[in-house]
């Protein structure tokens, strides 16, 4: 009895001094454990293209909603887009903004770390093909949320590997123009190594023809004026440089305008093997456990339309965010896209009659269980967008006719049942633009390219602000500020962009 | 006496002072005192026995069994005891007992009363012959006798005991020895045999000094303390009828800061040991049970116990003790855990003797506080009118329009029939028909009933010990519908298997169901009922826009609250197990080891439903039914395994060099899985609750896991209790850690300086004790998540494929750090304890200073890592503070009169943050612009908004003053805090902070023949509350169609009205901005219990029953605060910053607190 303490004791100390300290998480994956097998690699891509799901309610909150398309103010409280809407300067601490620069630099680092790990360990892909196709398809996005980035903010520090904390610390924003300079070269790779087209069970995955169609925005972006900021116009006039990339995409064939407006909207006609006008789609599905699917459909609608008219739950909207009264009657009464696009339901205090929301995305019919389920997809390369801005690099001097433009112009207007336009002048393709894209995020940017931005956002607060809330816009406004939690990260690491 | 046995029991603890073992030596005595009971139906006078060499002690058995006598007896007597051979038959007892005793050198005495027999040596006197039994009493100065007196014949080791009336009879040589009386708790005496015996009183003690504490890993008399320790005795819980473990600390200890978050039964209280020294970490102590290092209670995001408390389901009525190692230097022996405090909780035990039966048992009855102050029917309708007349003329004043129109010019006008342009004209009726009105605080709540039964039984032989318990605890929430019930029960046995070997087992099994149907926190229950107008159809009433009721036109679409507590369920059931098996073996003499294997398990279940009956609107609800009911299961089972080895050596050198050592170490693991299902898409049935009839069920299982290995040493020396040390080292090493930083070293340091040991100080007589003390500790915190170091992945999936199937995706999430370690607490201390006029005064002053560094802080890092931030070791806290503890006996006669005071002040500042930040913005996910600031040189958590500073007057508007976005006159007007002439989030600025300056409490016990009463009233200053339920019911421009808090019956109402200055006019258009609106003193003292207890025993004077007891306590019943904005200042309920990075818990609908009235009995046999 009495020599079994000591041994007990002696036995619990030497059982103890294992190296049990290392325990592997039980539920959770690690790095470890991960980018080990082929399929690992192609998780990994899939990841990145996870982070294409918030870019559309991305454009609703910091485009549609700053431009001249919403008339957001919201008369019952302040709304987080308050700020956004209303140019305010309190924007630099804004969970919108700060969701732009977070969302697409999450994204640029699970493509930088991806390429990394391909690169050190890509030999487990066995086809080279393959291998190339995910290097450029991690390009591909890698340029897609730096262009989002350069739109937004204008300069940017720019990585190109996974980089540690205290590295992080030491990267400067750098000027635009490098920015570009890294989206270009990773688009050209792009073109060169990404199919034309993919495999049934690939489809949603970024072609060559997307790549060509994102680097002639870039190149129209780089184009536009500078405002004398630091923002995405560096006024390079490289309208000819986009306009041969539009027109491959346009001569390929693989796409076409649908003959129906609604259609291109539509929940069943969404895939874009089957939807001509998708050129590149963000993708979500409905009652998938876990959610993947879509929130922007409801961002601009109030709560109260689906409680009491569709009676079904609320929504992400709240008291909504009404489409500006302008644009609504800018469209002719015929035209099939008023209609579709919206609907006049909002009674605002101190603003007589029905205002319209924009209700292009939503089918009664589909409103998921979960408000953040919806089951459609996003058409973030929209056919019709490539064909109107192939009117606009002619309109702007690339090389092409007056008649190409107007038989664009009119293919777009008279689907919708719209009159037939002649001798169409760049400030009318915009308002056509405005029109035809309405709720899909690109009027902020067309007014970011035309370099009337100023001029044209103060001349519509002058009308439309009803509530006399809009501050009259500067040019400093044209990007959004560095989001104060990353000033505040390591003070002097960033400059904040001048007047915020 | 429990204090003692405490310390013995644990025999490899700590007992470095002589004068503690001097006690001891006593009490083993005590304990080994061997008491046999026999129930017999009569005394024998004649015994027939036959005996063949038999050991005496079976003699014994034998004797007793035939005789009916109880033996009393030193075992030690019978260490050289020879066999008995005799053959009697119907022999006189004494004869026989003669035969038997005598020859072994025994004396006895026979006590016929009492049915015992008292064995002791034989004492040979002059003449050689053992001459005199003598008997006497010892009562205490009430002149009750007191039980368990020794009673030694000087200069012998002739010993007795008093039974339970305080009676003894020894045998003595003659009637000229003296007889020395003792038992803790009361003075020594001695007394001449020769003198009056039949009443010896016994004065009590001061026993404050000679208390044995609890510290880690052992005991010490509270004059050798070298750090300061609170503690809280049996008593003060015993006599107030709690059913938790954590009120019973509320308002008691200095620098223990024990709040009450929740009015809800049955909840956990969160606990702060002397600040708050972490932004990211838990800052809740460890709980050490019995030696039993417990899992830490860690506090959800959003304030409570969701993950469960330490101190659930135990059983109040089972402690003995509470102590809180506060300081470092004491804390620091549990190393990387104590950072935030150590709270030691020791359990009853059985003590030698007869067997005590206790019973007690309390009926309560608990009502609210305090209701939310809102308006009532009245003046929601004056408000409402105000609001829609405003809206009316601003929206249509182009077409004529004014307050002044009717019904029909208003439709007329506007071209239907708007709720929010047009007044319900019933409004104005007399009588307002078909309307009600409803206070729909008074409609929740409601008196809850509550009871408590408790039964032990404790008792113990000199080999055996034993405390068992049972325990019901039931008590009905202040709010329909929650309740709490626990069962419990609890077994503490202790055994000696030989003289060198001790086991013992300590069990205590409970189940616990908690019923809450989802009643605080944002736009659940309580918040709807204060947010709900209170003006409601008269056809619906409390049912609005409930089952089949429509809502009122002119209220919000929320849903009936009643409906809502009657309806949802909310279940918790919890069985846990809390066990503790230990071995004690006395290796050598004052060298003992200590083996012990601990297990807390508890596994629970929660079940939720709520019936579609009760939400979304009534066409959704008629529409879709019950696809628009939902339920889940959750389970969680938790299991901590601690397995600890002590090894103690204490001697006493030369009388003067106390010296205590201990080595030990340490293996926990805690691990816990859980498991979750909810229904999807609803249910298919109509009242069936359980997720069998729920369309889909969707489901997925969880495990987590994390060890601690620890070795420890401990050093406590000191010369003639006059100069203290006392030296530790612990290293622990955690899983939870990165790679290259498993382990961390602990050190701390105290000495203390007893100076009225002095000879200089005899001259003082007034001063009867005086102590210097100072201590130097490091210690840990390590509550973080179990894998916070290692670069996890988590899945990001995707959709492709022309089938827009789902694919796989999966990336890392987060920023890896294999350097990631400790949090660390140096602190730093000096203290003074000090008795006065013989100890009529005692008390004690701290001054600490304790530097966190190496924050477990999620660092903010530029988003080109891919993350916002990543869990590293950044930024310092210091927390500086005094703790004042003040105990006077203030009458001591037949009136006694005491006063406990303790006051602390403790004030936090951050030192540094990370990368040279100088202040990081915590985010909120209920207001556009956080609201909390950690700013270097500012307290942790700052409340940061725009300050307002009156309201708005046209010669304002005239005069450009800055404005937030399109207010006019009477609304707010704020302070420009960046003189930029807009007022904007920019704006902000520092303007208070969350946690008090001061917290004190007073206790005043009085009693009076046989009543006491005391009272305990608490409170803190200096704090403030950044309240969101404040903004839920009172911001700017809130819609009619809410409610609104009830200081805007005074509001702004026109120029020459504008009210007392605190809100605006109610129709404002411009929204609101975080600012001072919400801001709110935390400042409060409550008189948390008044109990009046009177003794039975004065009026029933049965000899079976040893204590009787009735209370009245009043808990909770008086207080004030100044806290407008809700219910109850203390109050955490919800996850205000929606990041886990900076949790910060606070207000959004939680209830007021409980008071409670409580009827009690408390009776041993």
């Amino acid at each position: 009895m009495k020599k079994i303490f000591p041994l007990i004791f002696l036995l619990s100390v030497l059982l103890s001094c294992k190296k049990e300290l290392t325990i592997a998480p039980i539920s959770i994956g690690t790095t470890e454990t991960f980018y080990v097998t082929q399929e690992d690699f192609v998780q990994g891509s899939n990841a990145i293209y996870n982070a294409l799901r918030t870019y559309p309610d991305r454009l609703i909150n910091l485009s549609e909603t700053r431009s001249d398309n919403l008339y957001a103010i919201s008369v019952l409280g302040v709304q987080l887009y308050d700020p956004i809407n209303a140019f305010r300067t309190d924007a630099v601490s804004n969970t919108y903004v700060n969701a732009a620069w977070n969302d697409n630099f999450n994204a640029i680092y699970r493509a930088n770390v991806f390429l990394e790990q391909l690169e050190q360990k890509g030999s487990v892909v066995a086809s080279a093909t393959l291998r190339n196709r995910l290097q450029a398809e991690a390009r591909f996005l890698r340029a897609f949320f730096y262009f989002d980035l350069v739109k937004y903010f204008g300069k940017v520090p720019v990585v190109t590997k996974p980089v540690t904390a205290l590295e992080s610390v030491e990267i400067k924003r750098s000027p635009v123009a490098d920015v570009y300079k890294v989206i270009i070269d990773d688009l050209q790779y792009a073109i060169a190594n990404l199919p034309t087209t993919y495999a049934n069970t690939d489809i949603g995955r970024a072609s060559k023809y997307a790549a060509e169609s994102l680097l002639a925005m870039v190149y129209m972006a780089r184009s536009g004026p500078t405002y004398n900021i630091e923002g995405p116009g560096l006024g390079l006039n490289e309208w000819s440089l986009a306009l041969p990339l539009l027109n491959d995409v346009i001569s390929s064939g693989q796409f076409a305008l649908n003959t129906n407006y609604a259609n291109i909207f539509s929940y069943t006609n969404q895939n874009p093997s089957v939807n001509k006008e998708a050129i590149f789609d963000v993708m979500y599905q409905t009652g998938l456990n876990p959610v993947l699917g879509a929130s922007f459909i409801s961002l601009p609608v109030p709560d109260a339309y689906f409680t009491s008219v569709l009676v079904k739950p609320a929504q992400l909207g709240g008291s909504g965010r009404p489409t500006s009264y302008d644009l609504y009657n800018s469209y002719e009464n015929a035209d099939a896209r008023k209609s579709f696009n919206y609907v006049l339901y909002f009674t605002q205090l101190g603003i007589p009659g029905n205002r319209p929301f924009l209700k292009k995305y939503l089918d009664p019919t589909k409103v998921p269980a979960v408000i953040t389920d919806w089951g459609i997809n996003f058409i973030a390369i929209r056919y019709t967008d490539i064909l109107m801005l192939k009117a606009e690099c002619i309109l702007k001097g690339a090389s092409g006719s007056q008649t190409e433009v107007d038989n664009i112009v009119n293919q777009v207007r008279t689907r919708s049942g719209a009159s037939t336009m002649s001798n169409v002048t760049i400030s009318q393709l915009l308002a056509e633009r405005r029109r035809e894209f309405s709720g899909e995020g690109s009027r902020w940017f067309d007014l970011q390219r035309s370099g009337n931005l100023v001029s044209v956002m103060n001349d519509w607060i002058t009308v439309n602000d009803d509530l006399k809330q809009i501050q009259p816009v500067v040019p400093n406004w044209i990007i959004y500020p560095v989001p104060q939690a990353q000033l505040d990260a390591k003070p002097g690491l960033y400059t904040q962009n001048p007047g915020y | 006496m429990y204090k003692l046995f405490t310390s013995i029991i644990g025999g490899d603890r700590s007992c470095i002072a002589f004068k503690l073992l001097r006690v001891m030596k006593i009490t083993i005595i005590l304990l080994t005192v061997l008491m046999v009971h026999v129930h017999a139906s009569g005394l024998a006078q004649t015994i027939t026995l036959k005996a063949d060499n038999i050991p005496l002690k079976e003699v014994i058995v034998q004797l007793q069994n035939k005789t009916g006598y109880n033996f009393i007896f030193n075992s030690e007597l019978l260490n050289s005891s020879k066999p008995i051979t005799l053959n009697v038959s119907n022999a006189p007892i004494e004869s026989v007992f003669k035969l038997c005793f005598n020859r072994n050198g025994l004396s006895f005495v026979i006590n016929e009363d009492e049915g015992t027999i008292v064995l002791s040596k034989l004492i040979t006197s002059k003449t050689g012959i053992s001459a005199e039994i003598i008997r006497g009493t010892v009562v205490d100065e009430k002149g009750e006798g007191i039980p368990g007196v020794s009673v030694t014949v000087k200069g012998t080791k002739t010993v007795t005991i008093t039974n339970n009336n305080g009676a003894f009879t020894i045998n003595v040589p003659d009637r000229t020895v003296t007889l020395v009386l003792s038992i803790v708790g009361y003075q020594s005496k001695e007394v001449l045999a020769s003198t009056d015996l039949s009443k010896i009183i016994l004065k009590e003690a001061d026993t404050r000094l000679d208390e044995v504490i609890v510290v880690g890993y052992g005991t010490q008399k509270r004059s050798d303390l070298t750090a300061p320790i609170s503690s809280l005795s049996a008593k003060a819980i015993e006599e107030r009828g709690l059913s938790r473990v954590d009120q019973a600390l509320v308002g008691q200890l200095a620098g223990v800061n024990v709040k009450q978050t929740t009015g809800l039964p049955g909840k956990g209280f969160s606990i702060q040991v002397r600040g708050a020294g972490s932004i990211s970490a838990n800052t809740e102590p460890l709980y050490v049970i019995d030696g039993f290092p417990l899992g830490q209670s860690t506090t959800d995001v959003s304030g409570g116990f969701s993950g469960g408390n330490a101190l659930d389901n135990i059983n109040p009525d089972d402690i003995e003790s509470i102590e809180v190692l506060k300081d470092a230097a004491a804390a620091a022996i549990y190393g990387s855990r104590a950072s935030n405090g150590v709270v030691m909780i020791t359990t009853k035990k059985g003590q030698v003797g007869k067997t005590k039966i206790q019973f007690s048992s309390s009926v309560g009855a608990t009502n609210i506080t305090r209701k939310v102050d809102v308006l009532n029917g009245d003046e929601w309708i004056d408000r409402a009118t105000e609001m829609i007349n405003a809206a009316y003329v601003a929206a249509y004043s182009s077409r004529g329009a004014t307050a002044a129109d009717n019904e029909a010019k208003r439709i007329s006008i506007i071209g239907t029939r708007n709720v929010a342009y047009v007044l319900d004209p019933r409004w104005a009726m007399p009588g307002r028909p078909g309307l009600q009105v409803i206070d729909w605080q008074d409609e929740i709540f409601r008196t809850g009933l509550g009871q408590n039964h408790q039964v032990s039984a404790s008792g113990g032989t000199n080999n055996v010990n034993y405390f068992v318990s049972v325990n019901n605890i039931n008590q009905e929430g202040i709010v329909k519908a929650t309740s709490s019930k626990i069962y419990s029960a609890r077994a503490n046995v202790e055994a000696n298997i030989n003289q060198k070997l001790k086991v013992g087992v300590n069990l205590s099994p409970s189940y616990s169901i908690l019923q809450d149907p989802g009643v605080e926190g944002k736009d659940v229950i309580f918040h709807l009922a204060l947010s709900m107008p209170p003006v409601q159809e008269d056809s619906v009433g409390v049912n609005a826009n409930a089952f089949r009721n429509n809502a009122y036109n002119y209220s919000v679409a929320l849903n009936s609250p009643v409906a809502k507590a009657l309806n949802q369920i909310g279940q918790t059931k919890r069985f846990r197990t809390i066990a503790s098996v230990y071995g004690i073996y006395t290796i050598a003499k004052g060298l003992t080891f200590k083996t012990s294997v601990n297990i807390d398990n508890s596994q629970s279940n929660i079940s939720r439903y709520t019936p579609y009956t009760v939400t979304g609107l009534l066409s959704v609800r008629n529409a879709q039914t019950t696809v628009n009911t939902s339920g889940s299961y959750l389970t969680a089972n938790y299991l901590s395994f601690v397995n600890e080895n002590t090894l103690n050596y204490s001697k006493t050198f030369k009388g003067d060099h106390s010296l205590n050592l201990l080595l030990g170490q340490s293996y926990n693991s805690f691990s816990s899985d859980n498991s979750t299902m909810s229904s999807v898409g609803g249910y298919t049935h109509a009242t069936i609750q359980t997720l069998n009839y729920a369309a889909g069920v969707r489901g997925n299982t969880n495990a987590t896991k994390n060890l601690l290995l620890s070795y420890f040493t401990r050093a406590q020396y000191n010369y003639k209790g006059r100069y203290l040390f006392s030296a530790s080292i612990r290293t622990d090493g955690s899983s939870r850690f990165g790679a290259n930083n498993k382990y961390g070293l602990f050190p701390a340091g105290s000495i203390g300086w007893r100076i009225n040991e002095e000879s200089f100080m005899k001259p003082l007589t007034f001063i009867s004790d005086l102590k210097l003390r100072a201590t130097y500790g490091v210690t840990g915190n390590n509550s973080i998540g179990d894998f916070g170091s290692i670069p996890t992945t988590a899945s990001y999936g995707y959709v492709l494929g022309t089938g827009q199937t789902a694919v796989i995706g999966q990336a890392p999430n987060r920023v890896a750090n294999p350097d990631l370690r400790w949090e660390k607490s140096t602190t730093t201390g000096v203290g003074i304890d000090f008795g006065v006029l013989k100890n009529r005064i005692t008390g004690s002053f701290d001054y600490y200073n304790r530097l966190t560094t190496d924050l477990l802080l999620n660092v903010s890092i530029p988003v080109v890592t891919g993350f916002q931030a990543y869990l590293s070791n950044a930024g310092s806290v210091r927390n500086k503070g005094l703790e004042l503890e003040l105990s006077s006996r203030n009458l001591i006669g037949k009136f006694k009169w005491t006063t406990n005071l303790q006051a602390s002040y403790n004030a936090n500042k951050v030192v540094s943050l990370a990368n040279g930040q100088s202040q990081l913005l915590v985010p909120s996910v209920y207001t556009a612009v956080g609201n909390t600031v950690l700013r270097v040189g500012e307290p942790l958590n700052s409340i940061f908004v725009v300050k307002k500073i009156g309201h708005l007057t046209q010669q304002d508007i005239d005069n450009k003053v800055a404005r937030y976005g399109v207010q006019s006159v009477g609304d707010a007007k704020y302070e420009d805090f960046d003189g930029n002439g807009i007022i904007d989030a920019n704006d902000r600025q520092i303007v208070g902070h969350p946690n008090p300056d001061y917290t004190w409490g007073i206790t005043n016990t009085f009693s009076y023949k046989g009543f006491d009463l005391r009272v305990l009233i608490q409170g803190q200053n200096g704090g403030s509350i950044f309240s969101l339920l404040g903004r839920g019911i009172s911001q700017t421009g809130l819609a009619y169609i809410y409610n609104v808090s009830g200081d805007y019956r005074n509001r702004w109402r026109s120029p020459e009205n504008p009210g007392d200055g605190v809100r605006g006019k109610a129709y404002s258009t411009y929204g609101n901005i975080v600012n001072t609106d919400w801001l709110y003193s935390s400042d409060y003292f409550r008189v948390r219990n008044i109990t009046l207890g009177y003794d039975l025993k004065q009026i029933v004077k049965l000899k079976s029953i040893s204590t009787a007891r009735v209370f009245l306590s009043a808990e909770n019943y008086f207080g004030s605060d100044k806290y407008y904005g809700g219910a109850n200042p203390e109050s955490a309920n919800t996850d205000l910053s929606g990041n886990g990075n900076y949790p910060q818990s606070g207000d959004y609908g939680g209830l007021p607190l409980p008071k409670m009235l409580t009827f009690g009995l408390n009776v041993s046999f």
